[in-house]
Protein backbone atom coordinates (compact mmCIF):
# COMPACT_ATOMS: atom_id res chain seq x y z
CA UNK A 1 0.00 0.00 0.00
CA UNK A 2 1.23 3.35 -1.08
CA UNK A 3 2.40 4.74 2.44
CA UNK A 4 0.97 8.20 2.46
CA UNK A 5 -2.29 6.26 2.01
CA UNK A 6 -1.67 4.43 4.63
CA UNK A 7 -0.58 7.24 7.27
CA UNK A 8 -3.59 8.56 5.97
CA UNK A 9 -5.91 5.57 6.95
CA UNK A 10 -3.94 5.62 10.15
CA UNK A 11 -4.96 9.02 10.65
CA UNK A 12 -8.34 8.84 9.81
CA UNK A 13 -8.91 5.84 11.74
CA UNK A 14 -7.42 7.45 15.17
CA UNK A 15 -9.05 10.48 14.91
CA UNK A 16 -12.44 8.52 14.39
CA UNK A 17 -11.34 6.16 17.19
CA UNK A 18 -10.51 9.39 19.60
CA UNK A 19 -14.07 10.47 19.16
CA UNK A 20 -15.96 7.16 19.39
CA UNK A 21 -13.94 6.41 22.71
CA UNK A 22 -14.69 9.81 24.29
CA UNK A 23 -18.30 9.49 23.32
CA UNK A 24 -18.71 5.94 24.30
CA UNK A 25 -16.60 6.97 27.96
CA UNK A 26 -19.32 9.56 28.51
CA UNK A 27 -22.30 7.80 27.63
CA UNK A 28 -21.83 4.08 29.06
CA UNK A 29 -20.06 6.63 32.16
CA UNK A 30 -22.80 8.62 32.87
CA UNK A 31 -26.09 7.10 31.19
CA UNK A 32 -25.82 3.36 30.41
CA UNK A 33 -28.96 2.36 31.68
CA UNK A 34 -30.88 4.63 29.91
CA UNK A 35 -29.96 2.79 26.45
CA UNK A 36 -28.01 0.17 26.61
CA UNK A 37 -27.61 -1.23 23.02
CA UNK A 38 -26.76 2.12 21.28
CA UNK A 39 -24.31 2.83 24.35
CA UNK A 40 -22.98 -0.94 24.10
CA UNK A 41 -22.12 -0.60 20.34
CA UNK A 42 -20.83 3.12 20.83
CA UNK A 43 -18.02 1.50 23.23
CA UNK A 44 -17.71 -1.40 20.49
CA UNK A 45 -16.77 1.05 17.79
CA UNK A 46 -14.73 2.53 19.29
CA UNK A 47 -12.81 -0.35 20.46
CA UNK A 48 -13.05 -1.27 16.48
CA UNK A 49 -11.27 1.85 15.20
CA UNK A 50 -8.31 1.64 17.45
CA UNK A 51 -7.73 -1.75 16.52
CA UNK A 52 -7.78 -0.86 12.65
CA UNK A 53 -5.44 2.16 13.46
CA UNK A 54 -2.85 0.38 15.64
CA UNK A 55 -3.03 -2.92 13.26
CA UNK A 56 -2.52 -0.51 10.19
CA UNK A 57 0.21 1.05 11.97
CA UNK A 58 1.70 -2.41 12.84
CA UNK A 59 1.51 -3.78 9.62
CA UNK A 60 -0.96 -6.32 10.86
CA UNK A 61 -3.14 -6.29 7.14
CA UNK A 62 -5.04 -9.35 8.17
CA UNK A 63 -6.69 -7.57 11.61
CA UNK A 64 -6.76 -4.69 9.60
CA UNK A 65 -8.86 -6.58 6.65
CA UNK A 66 -10.96 -7.77 9.49
CA UNK A 67 -11.89 -5.04 11.40
CA UNK A 68 -12.73 -2.91 8.37
CA UNK A 69 -14.61 -5.54 7.06
CA UNK A 70 -16.61 -5.80 10.72
CA UNK A 71 -16.77 -1.95 10.99
CA UNK A 72 -18.82 -1.78 7.24
CA UNK A 73 -20.68 -4.30 8.18
CA UNK A 74 -21.77 -2.74 11.75
CA UNK A 75 -22.26 0.59 9.73
CA UNK A 76 -24.88 -1.31 7.11
CA UNK A 77 -26.82 -3.12 10.02
CA UNK A 78 -26.87 -0.35 12.58
CA UNK A 79 -27.61 2.23 9.67
CA UNK A 80 -30.88 -0.05 8.22
CA UNK A 81 -31.98 -1.63 11.54
CA UNK A 82 -32.21 2.68 12.95
CA UNK A 83 -34.34 3.06 10.17
CA UNK A 84 -36.51 -0.03 10.17
CA UNK A 85 -36.88 0.11 14.20
CA UNK A 86 -35.91 3.14 15.58
CA UNK A 87 -37.86 2.87 19.00
CA UNK A 88 -34.77 0.12 19.64
CA UNK A 89 -32.80 3.20 19.67
CA UNK A 90 -33.36 5.64 21.69
CA UNK A 91 -29.54 7.28 20.81
CA UNK A 92 -27.55 7.52 18.93
CA UNK A 93 -24.55 5.60 18.26
CA UNK A 94 -21.65 6.55 15.67
CA UNK A 95 -22.88 3.82 12.94
CA UNK A 96 -26.57 5.49 13.08
CA UNK A 97 -27.94 7.13 10.13
CA UNK A 98 -25.03 5.11 8.48
CA UNK A 99 -23.10 7.38 10.23
CA UNK A 100 -24.41 10.78 9.24
CA UNK A 101 -23.22 12.40 12.32
CA UNK A 102 -19.44 12.22 11.80
CA UNK A 103 -20.18 13.50 8.14
CA UNK A 104 -20.88 9.69 6.33
CA UNK A 105 -17.43 9.41 7.61
CA UNK A 106 -18.19 6.04 9.40
CA UNK A 107 -19.55 4.75 5.75
CA UNK A 108 -17.15 5.76 3.59
CA UNK A 109 -13.83 5.04 5.56
CA UNK A 110 -14.38 1.06 5.63
CA UNK A 111 -15.23 1.17 1.67
CA UNK A 112 -12.33 3.24 0.96
CA UNK A 113 -9.94 1.05 3.62
CA UNK A 114 -11.20 -2.31 2.81
CA UNK A 115 -10.54 -1.67 -1.50
CA UNK A 116 -6.93 -0.22 -0.31
CA UNK A 117 -6.68 -3.74 1.73
CA UNK A 118 -7.79 -5.86 -0.61
CA UNK A 119 -5.91 -4.73 -3.53
CA UNK A 120 -2.33 -5.16 -1.93
CA UNK A 121 -3.37 -8.70 -0.84
CA UNK A 122 -4.31 -9.14 -4.53
CA UNK A 123 -1.14 -7.89 -5.33
CA UNK A 124 1.29 -10.08 -2.49
CA UNK A 125 -0.72 -13.45 -2.89
CA UNK A 126 1.49 -13.87 -6.65
CA UNK A 127 4.74 -13.60 -4.54
CA UNK A 128 3.29 -15.59 -1.93
CA UNK A 129 2.73 -18.60 -3.91
CA UNK A 130 5.23 -21.53 -3.98
CA UNK A 131 7.20 -21.26 -7.47
CA UNK A 132 7.10 -24.48 -9.29
CA UNK A 133 10.33 -25.06 -11.22
CA UNK A 134 10.07 -27.97 -13.83
CA UNK B 1 -18.05 34.69 26.78
CA UNK B 2 -18.46 37.67 24.32
CA UNK B 3 -15.05 37.70 23.59
CA UNK B 4 -14.30 34.14 22.97
CA UNK B 5 -17.33 34.46 20.63
CA UNK B 6 -16.76 37.43 19.12
CA UNK B 7 -13.18 37.03 18.67
CA UNK B 8 -11.65 33.86 19.50
CA UNK B 9 -13.91 31.42 17.88
CA UNK B 10 -13.82 32.97 14.57
CA UNK B 11 -9.78 32.90 14.91
CA UNK B 12 -9.57 29.68 15.45
CA UNK B 13 -12.21 28.93 12.59
CA UNK B 14 -9.85 30.70 10.26
CA UNK B 15 -6.57 29.45 10.68
CA UNK B 16 -8.42 25.76 10.43
CA UNK B 17 -9.38 26.95 7.27
CA UNK B 18 -5.98 27.84 6.10
CA UNK B 19 -4.96 24.72 7.70
CA UNK B 20 -7.27 22.74 5.37
CA UNK B 21 -6.59 24.72 2.27
CA UNK B 22 -2.90 24.63 3.29
CA UNK B 23 -3.25 20.67 3.56
CA UNK B 24 -4.94 20.67 0.19
CA UNK B 25 -2.23 22.49 -2.40
CA UNK B 26 0.33 21.07 -0.62
CA UNK B 27 -1.39 17.41 -1.28
CA UNK B 28 -1.03 18.82 -4.96
CA UNK B 29 1.47 21.19 -5.09
CA UNK B 30 4.61 20.11 -2.70
CA UNK B 31 6.77 23.18 -2.41
CA UNK B 32 4.02 24.30 -0.26
CA UNK B 33 5.01 22.32 2.91
CA UNK B 34 6.95 25.29 4.01
CA UNK B 35 3.83 27.44 4.30
CA UNK B 36 2.26 24.61 5.54
CA UNK B 37 4.24 24.22 8.30
CA UNK B 38 3.68 28.21 9.20
CA UNK B 39 0.00 27.49 9.43
CA UNK B 40 0.33 24.14 11.32
CA UNK B 41 2.38 26.86 14.15
CA UNK B 42 -0.62 29.09 13.69
CA UNK B 43 -2.63 26.58 14.85
CA UNK B 44 -0.64 25.46 17.84
CA UNK B 45 -0.76 29.29 18.71
CA UNK B 46 -4.79 29.52 18.20
CA UNK B 47 -5.40 26.90 19.80
CA UNK B 48 -4.30 27.10 22.89
CA UNK B 49 -5.20 30.57 23.27
CA UNK B 50 -8.83 28.83 22.48
CA UNK B 51 -8.01 26.53 25.28
CA UNK B 52 -6.91 29.21 27.84
CA UNK B 53 -10.17 31.80 26.70
CA UNK B 54 -12.60 28.26 27.33
CA UNK B 55 -11.07 27.77 30.57
CA UNK B 56 -11.76 31.44 31.40
CA UNK B 57 -15.51 30.99 30.41
CA UNK B 58 -15.91 28.00 31.91
CA UNK B 59 -14.63 28.98 35.44
CA UNK B 60 -16.11 32.10 35.28
CA UNK B 61 -19.13 30.37 37.00
CA UNK B 62 -20.92 29.18 34.06
CA UNK B 63 -23.68 26.08 34.43
CA UNK B 64 -22.29 23.53 32.01
CA UNK B 65 -21.27 19.72 32.03
CA UNK B 66 -17.44 20.16 33.44
CA UNK B 67 -16.75 16.13 32.08
CA UNK B 68 -17.84 17.18 28.40
CA UNK B 69 -16.48 20.72 28.29
CA UNK B 70 -13.04 19.49 29.34
CA UNK B 71 -12.97 16.30 27.24
CA UNK B 72 -13.63 18.11 23.96
CA UNK B 73 -10.48 20.61 25.54
CA UNK B 74 -8.31 17.55 26.37
CA UNK B 75 -9.28 16.34 22.27
CA UNK B 76 -7.84 19.46 20.84
CA UNK B 77 -4.42 18.96 22.79
CA UNK B 78 -4.66 15.58 21.71
CA UNK B 79 -5.30 16.75 17.81
CA UNK B 80 -2.69 19.08 17.79
CA UNK B 81 0.90 16.27 17.54
CA UNK B 82 -1.26 14.33 14.99
CA UNK B 83 -0.36 17.27 12.59
CA UNK B 84 3.53 16.25 13.16
CA UNK B 85 2.67 12.51 12.02
CA UNK B 86 4.99 12.75 8.86
CA UNK B 87 8.32 13.33 10.94
CA UNK B 88 7.74 9.50 11.65
CA UNK B 89 8.48 8.49 8.34
CA UNK B 90 11.92 10.05 7.81
CA UNK B 91 14.73 8.32 7.35
CA UNK B 92 16.59 8.83 10.48
CA UNK B 93 13.22 8.46 12.54
CA UNK B 94 12.37 5.44 11.01
CA UNK B 95 16.11 4.10 11.23
CA UNK B 96 15.74 3.96 15.51
CA UNK B 97 12.88 1.82 15.09
CA UNK B 98 13.45 -2.01 15.23
CA UNK B 99 9.93 -2.55 13.54
CA UNK B 100 10.39 -4.13 9.48
CA UNK B 101 6.83 -2.69 9.06
CA UNK B 102 7.79 0.93 9.84
CA UNK B 103 7.00 3.02 6.74
CA UNK B 104 10.52 5.02 5.21
CA UNK B 105 9.56 8.08 3.18
CA UNK B 106 10.88 9.71 0.76
CA UNK B 107 10.56 14.18 1.10
CA UNK B 108 7.98 14.24 -1.09
CA UNK B 109 5.84 12.04 1.00
CA UNK B 110 6.83 13.19 4.12
CA UNK B 111 5.29 16.26 2.92
CA UNK B 112 1.92 14.47 1.35
CA UNK B 113 1.31 12.90 4.65
CA UNK B 114 1.84 15.88 6.84
CA UNK B 115 -1.20 17.47 3.85
CA UNK B 116 -3.41 14.47 4.54
CA UNK B 117 -2.45 15.19 8.08
CA UNK B 118 -3.51 18.57 8.13
CA UNK B 119 -6.71 18.08 6.32
CA UNK B 120 -7.74 15.62 8.72
CA UNK B 121 -7.40 17.59 11.69
CA UNK B 122 -8.51 20.81 10.52
CA UNK B 123 -11.72 19.16 10.26
CA UNK B 124 -11.43 17.60 13.75
CA UNK B 125 -10.51 20.85 15.57
CA UNK B 126 -13.21 22.75 13.36
CA UNK B 127 -15.66 20.25 15.01
CA UNK B 128 -14.61 20.19 18.65
CA UNK B 129 -14.31 24.20 18.68
CA UNK B 130 -17.69 24.40 16.80
CA UNK B 131 -18.95 21.87 20.18
CA UNK B 132 -17.28 23.88 22.73
CA UNK B 133 -18.82 26.98 21.67
CA UNK B 134 -22.03 25.39 21.78
CA UNK B 135 -21.69 24.26 24.90
CA UNK B 136 -20.29 27.31 26.66
CA UNK B 137 -22.91 29.43 24.92
CA UNK B 138 -25.63 27.17 26.23
CA UNK B 139 -24.20 27.47 29.86
CA UNK B 140 -24.23 31.24 29.64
Amino acid sequence: MNPVARIGLILAYAVLGLAATGRSVVQIGTKFAEAPLPYGLSGASAVVYVVIAVALWRGAHSIALLGTAVELLGVLVVGTWGYAQPELWPAHTVWSGFGSGYGWVPLVLPVVALTLLVRQRRRQEPDARPKITT
Amino acid sequence: MGVYSGLVYPAVLTVLGALAAGGLVTLVWVRAHTALKWIVTATYIVTVVQLIAAAVVLFGGIEVSLVTTVGYMLTSLILLPLMGIGRLGEPEAAALDPDPNRPVLAPDQVARVDAVAALIVAIALAVVAWRLEILLAAGT
